[in-house]
């Protein structure tokens, strides 16, 4: 009478999504969580996919039509990428005022698909290690 | 309604406006301008993670985006 028996999917899946409403309702609440939100509506579904899936997403400069990545993070996070996808030279800039994660990432995105030339020249160069970026981690 | 985009420390401030009331579009121009003139970068959305920069007050866009002048860290 009183065992327990598995949730109906029904129920598991109301439990989903409350417990995805609670998480959506917290992250609102935190500078980091409404930066991430406002980065997800502003990329490219793929963009979404490989932050989603790798921790970092690709975009395509203005002028040069160089490809770069953005790892999740605020500083040190911007890399150059060959045609193979290989790590090239760093790039380390981003918006004055200390922003939230998303806000800087989102900055960074915009300034290098919009003025990639700006966003160079004020960009300081740093020689990316392999190990600094294998510990990308995917932002959900 | 349209809506402005400040990025700052705390996330974002958002400020919403009715693009029909002259007065309130009035207003959104006026923080544009001053947003601009401050060294903010003002963007709007042109398709999905498509992004253009705008120089000068849209009254027609939905959604513009400020972000504060990039330094080199």
């Amino acid at each position: 009478m009183f065992g327990f028996r598995p949730a109906a999917s029904h129920v598991r899946s109301r439990m989903r999504a409350a417990r995805m409403l609670f998480i959506r309702h917290g992250a609102e609440r935190t500078p980091e969580g409404r930066s991430l939100l406002l980065l997800r509506r502003w990329l490219s579904p793929a963009q979404q996919e490989q932050l989603a899936t790798k921790g970092y997403f690709e975009v395509v400069g203005s002028e040069s039509g160089k490809r770069y990545r953005i790892y999740a993070g605020t500083s040190v996070n911007v890399c150059e990428i060959d045609e193979r996808g290989r790590v090239q030279d760093g790039l380390c800039f981003m918006p004055i005022g200390a922003l939230p994660i998303g806000d800087v990432m989102l900055a960074q995105k915009i300034a290098l698909e919009t003025c990639e030339t700006n966003a160079r020249a004020v960009a300081r160069r740093f020689t990316p290690s392999t190990f600094q970026f294998r510990q990308a981690r995917p932002l959900a | 309604m349209a809506i402005q985009i400040v990025m700052d420390r705390t996330g974002d401030r958002h400020h919403p406006f009715d693009p029909s009331d002259l007065q309130e579009v009035a207003k959104a121009e006026q923080r544009f301008y001053e947003l601009t003139n401050a060294g903010f970068t003002a963007a709007v959305r042109t398709g999905p993670g498509q992004i253009s920069q705008i120089r000068s007050f849209d009254p027609t866009a939905d959604e513009t985006l400020f972000f504060p002048r990039l330094i080199g860290g």
